[in-house]
């Protein structure tokens, strides 16, 4: 048995500009929680705060040098260049 | 009514946050006279629906999943009085949004909308007041909530699907292969592959969807990422039937969804299990007693991996009057006796630990009262007694039912003889 719940896409997170953190849903209702700076440092590991279970985020660093930030899943932004 | 399990936001409805790992009963819940028709739980809410069709929320309310028209938590059972003029007749809970059926076949929503789950053409926000989802023509008999998306069956046996929370999953395992409309759709979407049956009833997990026909047969598509659609493919874009052969060639009656794991009730009453097993959410293992507990559980671990993917029948549950399932918990009633098993970390068993049940297992705590309604949240257990053994004198009480006998009541109950159930969790923690 996998030490991890899951694994998860960052793409399957929700992301808080506030917080900077992803969040995704926790069987036990809480979050497991990650924050851009961690990403940024190459952890993996998004835990709940409310429970033992852990997930590992798959996701490519590259992506998360720091000052980029990485559009949030769920907003649909569009870039436009002028 | 009692609640145990996790309460990070209040949806035990017990007035606090604590965790319970004992079945506690509501001290503060009124619901003027009238019968509770049934019960059910989101991410971090509950809902009760009564015989009159008022609808009773509470637990997190960040996204204005409860209805009530603000975001504030809400620890207590409250009438959403927003709904006051419909009679609903069945609530689905998704993560943080909630799905209404009215008895007239209107579905309404309301909540979190960052995946589309409202079915409403406004933008990504939120509703905190249930509103009608208008493209819905067809009146609506059953629906069904997953983490994010939610499905509903129509009267003539359609299915329509929205919320994007498969998207995602079916893009990476399409390989580059268009989707069908129904998985990225933010307005209900007609399924497509189910024109030769009629579905009667939908149940959702996090991100797969099961179809109950008139016929008794199950259809399913989504994430099989757990073997919960009884196949070899990763995702099913289209729905597949189950074959009969699975179920001993009889007709499903019934069908209920964890996260990840399915259960469901042939017409004769047996019980299958399948899909995600490691905290004993099939219930497969044989009897587990204190002093075996570690050494079954682990040799049923390895048994249950090899076979997870496939409904095997679970004999103690045979003949269930009713079944609910948290995302990796669940309840039964059987024989009177209301039965758990599964991930049970926050107490959701209510046996008092914090220890997986691997072997259904009646719920002691409950007493002699007979369970006469269950309901389940993620992470959460609601247990509608019939007799108030290990209920408070608080005559709060006395209201919440006619099927409970309001002379005890208005005399005043006596107290639990077991005491007050246990109140916070235990501090220490296994990690």
């Amino acid at each position: 048995m996998s030490v991890f719940h899951d694994e998860v896409e960052i793409e399957d997170f929700e992301y808080d500009e506030e917080t900077e953190t992803y969040s995704y849903p926790c069987p036990c209702g809480d979050r497991f929680l990650i924050t851009r700076e961690d990403l940024e440092n190459g952890e993996d590991v998004a835990t709940c705060p409310s429970c033992s279970l852990i997930v590992k985020v798959i996701y490519d660093q590259e992506q998360f040098v720091c000052g980029e930030v990485v559009s949030a899943p769920t907003a649909s932004k569009e870039l436009v260049k002028c | 009514m009692s609640s145990k399990g996790a309460n990070s936001y209040g949806q035990l409805g017990l007035g606090h946050r604590e965790d319970a790992l004992l079945p506690q009963s509501l001290k503060v819940f009124s619901c003027k006279h009238q019968s509770i028709k049934s019960i059910a739980g989101g991410g971090g809410h509950s809902v009760v629906i009564t015989d009159a069709g008022e609808l009773f929320v509470c637990g997190q309310n960040k996204e204005g999943q409860l209805g009530l028209n603000h975001t504030e938590d809400v620890q207590c059972f409250t009438s959403c009085t927003s709904l006051s003029s419909v009679c609903v007749i069945q609530v689905a809970c998704g993560w943080d949004f909630t799905i209404i059926l009215t008895g007239n076949g209107e579905v309404l929503s309301c909540g979190s909308n960052s995946f589309g789950q409202l079915g409403v053409p406004q933008s990504s926000e939120g509703c905190l007041i249930p509103q009608k989802i208008e493209s819905l023509k067809e009146k609506v008999m059953n629906i069904a909530a997953g983490l994010r998306h939610v499905l509903a069956a129509t009267e003539s046996g359609m299915v329509f699907q929205w919320g994007t929370g498969m998207a995602s999953r079916a893009n990476r395992a399409s390989q580059g292969k268009t989707i069908p409309a129904f998985l990225t759709a933010k307005e209900p979407c007609k399924l497509t592959g189910l024109e030769n049956v009629k579905v009667r009833r939908v149940t959702a997990g996090s991100y797969h969807s099961v179809s109950l026909t008139d016929e008794g047969e199950l259809c399913v598509w989504g994430s099989n990422k757990h073997g919960q659609l009884v196949n070899k493919e990763i995702f099913l874009a289209a729905p597949q039937k189950i074959d009969a052969h699975f179920f001993s060639n009889e007709k499903i009656g019934a069908v209920w969804s964890g996260w990840t794991h399915v259960v469901a009730q042939t017409e004769t009453g047996k019980v299958f299990t399948w899909g995600r097993a490691d905290y004993g959410q099939l219930g497969r293992s044989t009897v587990v007693d204190d002093g075996q507990r570690e050494k079954v559980q682990r040799s049923s671990e390895q048994h249950v991996e090899q076979l997870s993917n496939v409904p095997v029948s679970v004999p103690c549950l045979a003949g269930a009057s009713q079944i609910a399932c948290g995302s990796e918990h669940n309840l039964a009633v059987v024989g009177g006796h209301c039965f758990s098993w599964g991930w049970n970390e926050h107490g959701m068993c209510g046996d008092g630990t914090e220890a997986n049940v691997y072997a259904p297992k009646p719920i002691t705590a409950i007493g002699s009262a007979k369970p006469f309604l269950i309901g389940c949240g993620a992470g959460h257990s609601m247990v509608l007694c019939q007799t108030l053994t290990f209920w408070k004198p608080y005559p709060a009480l006395g209201t919440m039912g006619q099927r409970l006998s309001p002379l005890a009541l208005g005399q005043g109950c006596p107290p639990c003889p077991r005491g007050p159930a246990l109140g916070p969790r235990s501090p220490t923690k296994s990690t």
